[in-house]
């Protein structure tokens, strides 16, 4: 609420203005207002936007697939060979998840650079969502899969006794840094740079003649947003599969 | 023999057409290094947050002010460099 007061008088176009979350239909509860934001109508989106992608794209099931057929298979060519490739034959099992993921990252992504949409991966409390979702899910299927001997993943092979009181705290620090590190990552590279496209569209009226320069420099960078926009979302999958990998064969 | 030099000559135009491409997929690839950095020092701070996070938490309920803050601060630094470590070594492993 503050600072929208803030920047009312002399700054018009704050950077940071697109990431504000503004709310549009309310939904009073006893513990607040759970109120349906321009955030969540995006997610809503993309959501959408992946199911009639991957479901009209694949109708037609022709043996010579179109164009937009080749496009959902590649998709799914894509993460079931990271898969095959990080985790193996065993790793079969969790494509939907990773897939699913995968695919919301990447579209969520992409709404984002559609001018005057809203970027949803540039709030650290969604990819932390996401990363805890990851971070938990691993968990809870280590210890499925081998039970309380789950915890010899924080015992490194072949090191002396006297070196475990140091180095089990160390391992332990180091595996709860992973959530921490998936979401940041995603984040910040969300952020930075769609700060740095705003700040440098701010450069071009007011230099007049030469806003030519930053013009240029927004349409090189836009470029490179979509390509990080992809790489993100690959980062995101390809450490999803590791971490399994993980669970699955500890160490 | 004209002929023979011809295939040959094709053939070399192919190999270094082929060359070609891959130098510009290795350039492409130095393009990302900005994003492989921020990789690397994405883990180095993660670690020491929650080592830090850890050392406060250990100091508020144990009340052992100082020392807890540095006992976790310092385990997280060494967590950070080890989870660099893991990903040289996964990344050697790609090359």
């Amino acid at each position: 609420m503050a600072s929208t007061d803030g920047h009312s008088g002399t700054e018009k176009h704050s950077p940071l203005e697109q990431f504000e979350i503004s709310p549009l239909v309310h939904f009073e509860t006893s513990i607040g207002d759970l109120a349906f934001t321009n955030s969540s109508l995006t997610m809503v989106i993309t959501v959408v936007a992946i199911i009639l992608f991957l479901t009209l794209t694949v109708s037609t099931r022709s043996i010579i697939p179109s164009r937009m057929q080749i496009m959902s298979e590649m998709s799914y060519n894509f993460i079931a060979q990271l898969l095959n490739d990080t985790v193996g034959d065993q790793g079969k099992k969790y494509f939907p998840f990773v897939f699913a993921i995968f695919m919301f990252v990447l579209v969520g992504n992409m709404v984002g650079m559609i001018p005057y949409s809203f970027t949803f991966t540039s709030h650290i409390i969604v990819t932390f969502a996401l990363a805890a979702v990851v971070f938990i899910g691993v968990t809870v299927l280590g210890f499925m899969k081998h039970g309380l001997h789950f915890f010899s993943f924080f015992i490194v092979p072949g090191l002396p006794w006297y070196m475990l009181p140091i180095l089990i705290p160390i391992e332990v620090i180091s595996y709860l840094a992973r959530p921490i590190s998936l979401s940041v990552r995603l984040f910040a590279n969300m952020l930075a740079g769609h700060t740095l496209l705003k700040v440098f569209a701010g450069f071009v009226l007011p230099l007049g003649i030469i806003g030519v320069v930053p013009l240029a420099f927004i349409v090189a960078l836009t470029g490179l947003e979509i390509l990080i926009a992809f790489l993100q979302a690959y980062v995101f999958a390809i450490l999803t599969c590791l971490y399994i990998n993980d669970a699955i064969h500890l160490h | 023999m004209n002929n023979e030099t011809h295939k040959i000559n094709e053939l070399k135009n192919k190999i270094e057409h082929i060359e070609n491409k891959k130098i510009s997929k290795s350039k492409l690839k130095k393009q990302s290094n900005a994003s492989f950095g921020f990789k690397i020092s994405t883990e180095l701070v993660s670690a020491l947050v929650v080592g830090v996070g850890i050392g406060l938490i250990v100091d508020k309920y144990l009340g052992t002010k100082p020392f807890g803050l540095i006992t976790f601060f310092i385990l997280g630094a060494f967590a950070g460099i080890l989870n660099i470590y893991r990903v040289m070594r996964r990344i050697e492993k790609q090359q």
